[in-house]
């Protein structure tokens, strides 16, 4: 079964003076698709998804949305988009329902009552549709906001940022509802933690200075990245921390260990698995074993690791 | 057009949800009522009553208080965020400007309508009695009067509607939309200050008081001065429109 593209853009460049913003970017999302977008701030996150959602035109390139041109089609493509911008867009002065409805009569929806009950049911904030949105903690802020951006349910959702500033409990529940969402429908959301791109996207795309430099699914990206891996190790007591070193660094396809978090951190070199060694070593030495496993990549070094491989290969040309 | 409408709507009701807007509408009261009552004592049994007087003081007032309604319009919104989501929903941004044109303005209109209880008690105590010395009230002037403030109003709205969208500081916004009115309105006294016949009557063809307080306000409605304001709107909205579209660009 091919899946309808519902994001398709081809060497978008969005240009501020002489700032390049966007650098030819091109990516496709299709139906049922959560895409991520991982960056740092000011890697252009943003600014892709305001000219997705008709608010800023590109310099250059082309972008369609639910097939409809972002530039030229621009007012029917935005009756199928929803979009959260990173500062949640709220009336401060309006109840939540108020505010909702609002926005409601905006895109015309025929069944506005039904519809606004729906959509308040869906993000957890019905029993709070009285109060005014300016009484609100930033968790539900955020409800509301995605509130707004579904209540006239679009085929296509770009929500920049929707887990910053919440907390641990707040996340999580967004992220379910993220979910849930983006089993009908084509998500596009940006984030610069790893783990949610991990925990909630089918593909991640890295975007670092206007420029994608890489996607996949956050399988893909982690196996792209097995060169250079770390492990992490640690052993029971009994054994000096200066012969612990001298022993690990003696076995074959290590590259550096240093002691850190109360154990060593092992830097292995390109291609080579040296767990069995390095366990058999540790044992054989009379220490205990205590923990032995990769350390995961954190979001700085993934950049790191994929934006030096972006700018190798155009130093050679 | 339809969005226009609910645009217009959500501000007008915005106006009577702020206690700004009641302030706004107490202040003009007193300081009308004030005006009214110090003119009527002065008149009584000496002159005919003057049912433009307070016109002529709300027209002054017009130019400190539009600015204060219109500014946080688009200033507030930019701040807010909610103008990102404004301009990313299916509406023409020259829905959005003249929703919120017509929103202040029916706000202003309903002020305005505050004032109509002056010309009424003139009515109510005026009454033709055929051996009284005093004249009775002169109708058409309060509403050639009316219509002239009406319109006024229109454009000092449209012109603070358009330093609101250049600036997301209300403070910054409403400051210049009075002062540009202020100018404007002394403009009138363009020849005490220029030597240059030529440029002083150009400058006072652009006064709002040469179009307001000598033409509406005794009596006279005159083509161009409707144009004149009309023309002020209709320039004015269509800057404010341009303005917000360059947002996107940047």
């Amino acid at each position: 079964m091919t899946r309808t593209v519902m994001i398709d853009v081809e060497n978008l460049t969005k240009r501020y003076g002489r700032f390049v913003a966007l650098d030819g970017i091109s990516f496709q999302a299709v139906e049922g698709e959560i895409l991520g977008f991982l960056g740092p701030n000011g890697a252009g996150k943003t600014t892709t998804m305001r000219i997705l959602t008709g608010y800023t035109p590109p310099t250059s390139g082309r972008a369609s949305v639910a097939g409809f041109d972002v530039f030229d089609d621009s007012l029917e493509m935005r009756r199928h988009v929803g979009y959260l911008p990173e500062t949640v867009p709220l009336y401060r002065d309006m109840t939540v329902r108020g505010y909702v409805d609002y926005i409601a009569q905006l895109h015309g929806i025929a069944d506005r009552r039904r519809r606004v009950d729906e959509v308040l049911e869906q993000v957890g904030m019905h029993d709070r549709q009285r109060s005014l949105i300016r009484t609100l903690s930033k968790g539900m802020r955020q409800r509301v906001g995605l509130a707004q951006a579904l209540v006239h349910d679009p085929e296509v959702l770009i929500l920049d940022e929707p887990t910053i500033g919440l907390d641990p409990q707040q996340v999580q529940d967004v992220r379910r509802l993220i979910h849930t969402l983006g089993e009908r429908r084509t998500v596009l959301l940006s984030t610069h933690i790893l783990s949610e791109a991990e925990q909630l996207c089918d593909r991640i795309a890295i975007i670092d200075r206007g420029r994608i430099i890489a996607v996949g699914t956050p399988a893909e990206l982690q196996s792209q990245l097995q060169r250079g891996r770390r492990l992490f190790v640690r052993v029971g007591s009994g054994v000096s921390t200066n012969d612990m070193l001298r022993l690990i660094k003696a076995v074959p396809g290590v590259e550096q260990v240093q002691a850190e978090r109360g154990g060593y951190v092992v830097t292995v070199r390109d291609g080579a698995d040296a767990r069995p060694a390095l366990a058999s070593a540790i044992v054989g030495h009379g220490a205990a074993l205590l923990e032995l496993r990769p350390l995961a990549l954190t979001l700085e070094e993934m950049f790191l690791e994929f934006t030096t491989r972006a700018e190798s290969p155009s130093r050679r040309q | 057009m339809r969005s226009m409408r609910l645009i217009a709507r959500r501000e007008l009701a915005q106006f009577f949800t702020s206690p700004i807007a009641y302030l706004v509408a107490f202040a003009i009261l007193v300081l009308t009522g004030f005006m009214f009552n110090s003119d009527l004592a002065q008149r009584v049994g000496k002159a005919p009553p003057d049912g433009t007087y307070v016109l002529g003081v709300f027209g002054f007032f017009t130019v400190f208080f539009a600015p204060l309604l219109t500014m946080r319009l688009f200033a507030e919104e930019t701040r807010e965020g909610t103008l990102e989501l404004m301009l990313t929903m299916p509406v023409r941004d020259s829905d959005i400007v003249l929703g919120k044109f017509l929103g202040a303005w029916a706000y202003y209109s309903a002020i305005l309508a505050l004032t109509l209880v002056y010309p009424i008690s003139l009515m109510a105590v005026t009454q033709p009695k055929p051996f009284e010395a005093v004249g009775q009230l002169d109708i058409g002037p309060v509403i050639s009067s009316y219509i002239g403030i009406w319109l006024f109003g229109g454009a000092a709205l449209a012109i603070g509607l358009t330093f609101s969208a250049l600036t997301e500081n209300q403070v910054i916004a409403g400051f210049l939309g009075i002062a540009v009115l202020f100018v404007l309105w002394l403009a009138d006294f363009a020849g005490q200050v220029v030597q240059n016949q030529t440029v002083a009557e150009a400058i006072r063809a652009l006064s709002l008081q040469a179009h307001y307080s000598t033409s509406f306000l005794i009596g006279v409605i005159r083509f161009e001065d409707v144009v004149f304001f009309i023309g002020l709107i209709v320039v004015m909205l269509f800057i404010t429109t341009r303005v917000l579209e360059s947002r996107r660009w940047r």
